[in-house]
């Protein structure tokens, strides 16, 4: 979940991290308010990357110049979301721009920061350089230190870096963050820091800790179509895609392995939809009213392969779920696992079909949205 | 030995009492497996499934002697939970929960590493040696013994898998789930090393996804010398970028995520990568020659 500049550089500034003294707006009549100088940088605040480069920040030099840019960016769209506010901060001038950052890198088991002499939005050019230290407390300024010698010749601009990438480090493991940006981090006249933006990216497996994290969990739900918000609540996982066979499936890699399947066979799946993580006859029947009540969905494909998930009680939950069901969408189900024997029995007794391979369900499947 | 596991691993079940714990202890022993403890935090010691139950891991280990652990505790709980059983002493330990914190994932793996133990997971179902040991609870009928190594970032992916490898007559040496998160206990480029080092295993299949790096570094391994034949299966391919599959790590944020480029990246180092679960069997025959 990626905080809005706004937030993230409340966040640093609490932490120590200077950044400009910003105004934070709702509407564009409130760019009034603004009583400090012009030049002035005018920004959306959204959560997703790549604002700059769709035209999400603006220099204005009057304050009609910047109703009229307020106007403009809150009617924008970034990656299908409209700017909730807008951060007006003073125009600063600087000699340099910098790129640091704190992050999950898997690889190194642990965090790496990253940095590079020039920032910007195209940074991701120019690849930064990388200390991977993993584990928090294996952070070693003086390696660090080693890494950006012969990369950064300003030495005090490279003590300044050191000491703030500890700080971004102390901010990432306090709060919960895969990652913690600072692009452009400016280099002020007289050799000062400067945060000019903060991509902040919080971990939702931590809400149970953080009580922001689960707000915006719940607000970033709200966002979602009606189908997905209806599916999270029931704590299914859901992604909504655009075909129109529903997959009601069992684990991530499952789930895409049918989708690649689908897809491989000429059909488009409607969503990503994993129920291991309700795997009750609640959750299925969510699944189900969920798929039979969407429109565009022409056929459902059952796919489960069960481990902790057991077949054999998914099998009664199906028997008992198409007795009662009204739709007449066509169903093709395949589920193996833990309780398979069982499972087989009990979808016989019911006169349902459990194809022995997902190839065999796949070809019914084919054979069942085909126009006639 | 085999890999990490094998008939001598003494297990214990932490949480033992909870409906999964009891599933799992008996599931486990059904397999052959050997469970000498349980425990059940705040609950009296009444053995669960005739294997005797302990209040924590220290006397467990004490008492009965573990030497491998699986922790059924939920991701507030984990950090506690995996810490106590390794300063107890189980040189591996399997944590299956999902929804794990990742700082308290960077704490565990340190904390295993440390210790000289082995973490598996978060987010997975554990491992298994088939005819030899599971510490799991994957469907004990999907495997059987022989000489291909398997890696999974996905639980029910690899039940799937090594359920075709096995009707197929293809048997497993050894079957990792190392799970779907970004931070893992034991990485793919370790489960790698693992397989590599096993004299019982003579090629190695991987079944990966989008997001992450770990498909590199099958890659990386399949371009050294005397690496074993390799094969692999990465799911992900009709994702959308930009949404996270379920999995904490499978999400495309970058080409380098992809299914598309990690395929070209795993072909341009000769591994026989399957393109969808239809020619999984095919790309696991070539693999093992």
């Amino acid at each position: 979940m990626m905080m809005t500049e706004y937030a993230g550089k409340s966040l640093l500034l609490a932490h120590g991290v200077p950044v400009p003294s910003g105004l934070l707006i709702h509407k564009s009549i409130q760019v009034q308010r603004w009583r400090q100088s012009y030049p002035a940088a005018i920004k959306a605040q959204v959560a997703s990357g790549g604002r700059g480069k769709a035209g999400g920040v603006v220099r204005v030099n009057r304050q009609e110049e910047a109703e009229d840019a307020a106007q403009r960016l809150f009617a924008l769209e970034f990656a299908g979301e409209r700017p909730s506010a807008l951060l007006i901060e003073p125009w600063v001038e600087h000699t340099r721009e910098l790129y640091l950052a704190v992050t999950i890198d898997g690889d190194a088991g642990g965090y790496s920061t990253l940095y590079a002499p020039e920032g910007g939005i195209e940074v991701e050019d120019n690849a930064p350089i990388k200390y991977a230290f993993g584990a928090p407390q294996d952070f070693r300024a003086h390696a660090l230190r080693a890494l950006l010698s012969p990369i950064e010749r300003d030495a005090a601009v490279r003590e300044r870096v050191i000491a703030l990438a500890r700080r971004l480090l102390f901010i990432a493991t306090s709060v919960d963050a895969t990652t913690v940006e600072i692009n452009p981090l400016a280099v002020l006249a007289d050799g000062k820091l400067l945060a000019l933006d903060a991509k902040i990216v919080r971990d939702e497996a931590a809400a149970f800790r953080q009580a922001d994290i689960a707000a915006e969990t719940t607000r970033a739900r709200k966002r979602e179509p009606r189908m997905v918000q209806r599916a999270l609540a029931g704590n299914l996982m859901m992604v909504g895609l655009d075909g129109d066979i529903g997959l009601i499936s069992g684990g991530a890699g499952m789930t895409m392995a049918g989708m690649d399947m689908l897809a491989a066979a000429g059909l488009k799946p409607a969503c990503f939809l994993d129920c291991s993580s309700n795997p009750t006859p609640a959750g299925y029947q969510l699944a189900f009213d969920l798929l039979d009540a969407e429109a565009r969905v022409k056929a459902i494909l059952v796919s489960i392969f069960g481990g902790g998930t057991h077949v054999d009680r998914v099998a009664k939950t199906l028997k008992e779920l198409m007795e009662n069901r009204k739709s007449r969408k066509p169903v093709v189900i395949r589920i193996n696992g833990t309780g398979r024997q069982r499972a087989d029995a009990i979808l016989q007794e019911a006169g349902l079909h459990n194809h022995p391979t997902l190839e065999s369900a796949l070809d019914a499947m084919v054979a069942a949205v085909q126009p006639r | 030995m085999s890999v990490l596991i094998d008939g001598a691993s003494r297990i214990l079940i932490y949480g033992i009492a909870g409906n999964f714990g009891r599933f799992s202890a008996r599931d486990l022993v059904a397999s052959g497996s050997v469970v000498v403890a349980g425990v059940a935090t705040g609950r009296d010691t009444t053995p669960i499934e005739g294997i005797p139950v302990f209040p924590d891991a220290h006397t467990a280990c004490r008492s009965a002697g573990a030497t491998a652990a699986i922790v059924y505790v939920p991701a507030p709980a984990a950090l506690d939970a995996v810490l106590e059983v390794l300063d107890a002493g189980c040189k591996v330990v399997v944590y299956p929960g999902d929804g794990l914190p990742v700082q308290d994932a960077i704490a565990l793996r340190a904390a295993a590493r440390q210790r000289g133990a082995t973490l598996i997971g978060p987010n997975t179902p554990g491992l298994i040696s088939p005819g030899k040991a599971k510490l799991g609870f994957m469907p004990s009928h999907c495997y059987t013994p022989g000489p291909l190594g398997l890696i999974s970032r996905s639980g029910s992916l690899s039940y799937e898998a090594g359920w075709r490898l096995t009707s197929a007559g293809l048997g497993q040496s050894c079957c990792i789930g190392i799970g779907g998160d970004p931070v893992k206990g034991l990485n793919a480029a370790e489960a790698i090393e693992l397989l590599h080092a096993d004299h019982e295993t003579t090629a190695i299949m991987y079944l990966g996804e989008i997001g992450g790096s770990d498909e590199y570094a099958l890659a990386r391994y399949a371009m050294r010398t005397d690496a074993k034949p390799t094969a692999a299966l990465i799911v992900g391919a009709a994702a959308p970028a930009g949404k996270k599959m379920g999995h904490a790590a499978a999400l495309v944020g970058s080409a380098l995520d992809s299914q598309a480029t990690k395929v070209a990246a795993l072909r341009a180092a000769r591994v026989h990568v399957a393109d969808t679960l239809r020619s999984l069997v095919d790309a696991a025959r070539a693999a093992l020659g």
